[in-house]
């Protein structure tokens, strides 16, 4: 086993969640790989993603859950909610319903997650102009009024969707900076630079031996 | 949650499906979504025992509703992968990419299994495995020949 130095200082929990066909795993990809998938078939239950990026000079890595929005699966999915740190909640805004359906993502959200958890709204689909069904303002007033964080964004040109991701782990890493979050909470969704590679902790999770590639 | 093959089930969660999925038992109707829900956690489980369940609750899915076969395939290779069964797990993503060649989760989960092989190394193993089977085979009809030559002399 390698005991090589780890390259990033905080690891962050994302989850990815919103109906079907929204763009989350596209969102992902894009964000992920630089690349627009175009043909994306439906997830299968949860697909995970990591990269890392950096926040006021610290090196943090993002691992990211991104769940599958058919409802069969929303029963299991709900289990990935536990100890995120960060929350993208997406919708389409090509299609009513799926901005609708918000409240009660939100409402999954606030209850399965800790106070802490940092929720950013994001509108995609943004280069489909001519099909916008969901105008800025009402969604930005949405947003407001819960206290969410918002964009609108587009998986496609890429449009915002970097900025999603990093505004998300600066609002967290500023909670933790403020004291807000609290590290040694078992489920606050951020670990601290592992810095005993080798040595699993005590809830058995083995993320500093296995990931020591830093992929 | 270090990635799609180390991430563990929450006990809590495991209990919660296992209650939904044995009450149906119960009463002689278990839906596939039951038993789909109750043996995804369970292949990811900590627990070798609890994953080989789920891959057996998988399979018999996978036989019975035809609908939901992507799902149990996707799951059966995570399982299998997780028991270091990875000759088997690489069979379930051929299996699928055989339906669905460019899916990109599928195919980022193929990845993921031959680097947790590379870092067991066991890459060349799973390679030799079927020379290793012939021998094992072989060696199998040698001890029943020596113990029926034995038979005959008493």
């Amino acid at each position: 086993m390698s005991a090589g130095p780890y390259n990033y200082s905080y690891i962050f929990k994302y989850i990815i969640i919103g109906d079907m066909g929204v763009g989350k795993s596209c969102l992902l990809h894009q964000f992920t790989e630089k690349k627009f998938m175009a043909d994306c078939p439906h997830t299968i239950g949860v697909e995970f993603g990591t990269r890392i990026i950096e926040v006021s000079g610290q090196k943090i890595k993002l691992q990211i859950w991104d769940t599958a929005g058919q409802e069969r699966f929303r029963a299991v999915t709900r289990s990935y909610y536990r100890g995120a740190a960060g929350a993208l909640m997406v919708y389409d805004i090509t299609r009513r319903s799926t901005y609708n359906h918000l409240s009660s993502w939100l409402t999954d959200t606030r209850n399965l997650t800790n106070p802490s958890t940092v929720i950013f709204l994001i509108g995609n689909k943004c280069d489909l102009e001519g099909q916008r069904d969901v105008t800025y303002e009402e969604a930005s007033k949405f947003a407001e009024e819960n206290g969410l964080l918002f964009v609108e964004a587009s998986a496609k040109t890429g449009d915002n969707v970097e900025e999603a991701f990093l505004e998300t782990a600066k609002k967290i890493y500023q909670s933790i900076q403020d004291g807000r979050l609290d590290l040694n909470a078992a489920e606050s969704g951020v670990q601290h630079k592992p810095s005993q590679p080798g040595r699993t902790n005590l809830n058995g999770d083995q993320a500093g031996v296995k990931d020591n590639c830093a992929c | 949650m270090a990635d799609i093959l180390a991430e563990t089930v929450h006990p809590d969660d495991l209990k919660k499906f296992e209650k939904i999925y044995h009450e149906q038992l119960y009463k002689n109707d278990v839906t596939p979504k039951a038993q789909f829900d109750y043996s995804w956690c369970l292949v990811r489980s900590k627990y070798a025992s609890d994953i080989q369940k789920g891959i057996i609750l998988l399979e018999e899915l996978y036989r019975t509703h035809e609908e939901g076969r992507r799902d149990y395939l996707y799951y059966l290779a995570i399982g299998n992968a997780r028991l270091k069964e990875y000759a088997k797990a690489l069979g379930h993503v051929k299996a699928f990419l055989s339906i669905e060649p460019g899916n990109q989760q599928v195919l980022t989960l193929q990845q993921t299994i031959k680097k947790k092989m590379e870092k067991d190394g066991l890459l060349g193993m799973a390679l030799a495995g079927g020379t290793l089977l012939a021998i094992g085979a072989a060696i199998g009809v040698g001890i029943r020949l020596a113990k029926a030559l034995l038979c005959t002399k008493i």
